[in-house]
């Protein structure tokens, strides 16, 4: 069917491939948004304040990372280069099961790879806080993370993030919409595994509000994703945090002070 | 330019609404639930290889509703269970009148609790006449599917893009592939457990291996007998050696199955043997083959 290679061949042009400054580590696949240098990609593949950016043409660009919003896993990234060709946003809101889609990526390196399929289901992930996720029956490849997920009409739906189940698994487009009006929203800064009584901290990013607040690697946060979620959306600038350290008969308590929001400055 | 991609896009999320309306999650194994079809008023058919446990089953309905449901009675061999319900559950979806082509494009619909219904696509791989499955069942065609059935898809319902029925999804019944168990098969087998609780299987009660005869015929010996088992009571001996059954020639096990699914249980079913080179006739009043046998 040949809509599906027109699509793909627009899609490629905005696609790029987001990497570490240092060239041999490929990390992930990338989004032109708009015309005037703005990238999308996950937050997990812009790990550093500097990315190197691949675009289709093969020109390399360093890129400045504007802004990143860890929970949702979505990054914001600027380069210096007018004229890109952008994708059209779709409205994720829309979507319904059996849709077809088409997702443009960089696979294990192999740039501007096409996988079709539909969508599975649009709903929140279990134990993953409330936010709605995209599920595409779509074969993925860990490159493919930060890539554009988009419809029958080409149009960008959902930014591929992850393979859980074999399923792929996309940010929804009005999700990045929304992080690119309102920025990122706070986080505590650290790595989380589900344990039986709550939350045990697996890694603390070293300039994060949990590093501030003196909690370390090992604690259990008392409580669930969606309880967290929820305390970090509630607008405080100070929460109250409980944890077990070692003993699990003691309740510590911990005060992270969050990070005053930053606009994301365009 | 793109509008044809775009037609069918909308022909697949059109089916996956319509056919989505009769399917429900069911919970009934531990970590993930499945899925099931509503198949007549009040009667939810599913994959019965992901019922897990007999009690305390629910399901989600298509309004997002949880209810309970009982078991009505499951059989192994097709993987089909039966599960009722209060609600009535919508109208039964349009059938395919003809089982699928080799190439046609289906799609299976499922539900979870989280996210609601769910599809998967690919297409038929495979479609042939009657097919006994490992488990011991017959389906009436062997429809494979080339599509990916994630945790939670065995149960749902699958589709043409048309969003006629064609079955329901398994991934029991082979290795290599999901399979989808026709619809006329679920019928069968629905209404058999809805009659009488369960799907009885003819049993003689005898341990058959196949052997070569001397003027190139083939026969079963018998090799072990149930005690007091249909065989038994009608006289076999260990040593017999089956070469009809029915009126028709048996040279292997599958052959057996096929006379019994013709002759139900209670009713008498001529069978020819050779014992010491001599044929004799034996009428065997076919019994039921015991539960978790």
């Amino acid at each position: 069917m040949r809509g599906f290679g027109e699509i793909a061949e627009r899609l490629r042009r905005s696609t790029v491939q987001v990497g570490a400054s240092d060239p041999r580590r490929c990390s992930g696949s990338g989004v032109v948004w708009n015309s005037d240098g703005l990238i999308l990609t996950n937050a997990h593949v812009a790990r550093a304040s500097e990315m190197q950016i691949e675009l289709w043409d093969g020109r390399r660009l360093e890129a400045r990372v504007i802004d990143r919003d860890p929970r949702r896993d979505l990054a914001s990234l600027r380069i210096a280069a007018p004229g890109l060709e952008a994708v059209t946003p779709g409205d994720s809101g829309a979507l319904r099961a059996g849709e077809l889609v088409i997702a443009v990526g960089n696979p294990l390196g192999f740039a501007g790879a096409v996988s079709t399929g539909v969508i599975h289901s649009i709903g929140p992930l279990p134990g993953m806080a409330r936010q709605r996720w995209i599920r595409a029956d779509v074969q993925l490849a860990p490159g493919n993370s930060g890539g554009p997920l988009a419809n029958a009409q080409g149009q960008v739906i959902g930014i591929n993030t992850a393979i859980v189940n074999g399923l792929g698994v996309a940010v929804p487009s009005n999700a990045v919409t929304a992080f690119l009006r309102q920025g990122a929203r706070p986080s505590l800064g650290v790595t989380l595994r589900p344990v039986s009584v709550g939350l045990e901290i697996l890694g603390v990013e070293p300039d994060g509000a949990a590093a501030a607040a003196s909690l370390r690697q090992g604690d259990i946060l008392l409580g669930s994703f969606d309880d967290l979620s929820d305390a970090l959306d509630s607008g405080r600038d100070v929460l109250p945090l409980q944890f077990f350290r070692g003993n699990r008969n003691k309740v510590r308590e911990a005060f992270v002070r969050l990070p005053a929001k930053v606009k994301a400055a365009a | 330019m793109a509008n044809e991609l775009a037609a069918l896009s909308n022909e697949l999320a059109a089916a996956v609404e319509q056919a989505g309306r009769s399917v429900v999650a069911v919970h009934a194994r531990p970590r993930f639930s499945s899925s099931g079809v509503f198949w007549r008023e009040g009667v939810i058919v599913t994959a019965q290889h992901t019922i897990r446990r007999e009690e305390e089953i629910t399901v989600t309905l298509p309004d997002g509703a949880n209810a309970p449901a009982t078991l009505a009675g499951s059989d192994p061999g097709t993987d089909v269970a039966v599960l009722k319900v209060e609600s009535a559950g919508p109208a039964a979806a349009a059938r395919a009148c003809a089982p699928p082509a080799p190439g046609n494009l289906a799609l299976t619909i499922g539900r979870s609790e989280d996210s609601g219904v769910n599809a998967t696509m690919g297409i038929v791989s495979a479609v042939s006449g009657s097919w006994r499955t490992w488990r011991g069942g017959r389906l009436d065609h062997y429809i494979r599917l080339d599509l990916t059935l994630y945790p939670g898809s065995s149960g749902g319902v699958v589709v043409s893009t048309a969003g006629e029925v064609i079955g329901i999804a398994t991934s029991a019944l082979s290795r290599i592939a999901g399979v989808a168990i026709p619809a006329t098969t679920i019928d069968r087998v629905a209404d058999e457990i809805l009659a009488r609780g369960r799907v009885s299987r003819g049993y003689l009660g005898v341990g058959l291996q196949p052997v070569e005869l001397p003027d190139h015929h083939k026969g079963l010996i018998v090799l072990s007998l149930a005690p007091d088992g249909p065989a038994a009571k009608a006289g076999v001996l260990i040593g017999d050696i089956l070469v009809s059954l029915g009126g028709s020639a048996v040279d292997d096990t599958d052959d057996i199955q096929g006379v019994l699914e013709l002759h139900p249980v209670g009713q008498r079913v001529e069978a020819v043997v050779l014992r010491g080179g001599v044929s004799r006739d034996i009428a065997i009043v076919v019994g039921e083959r015991p539960r978790g046998n």
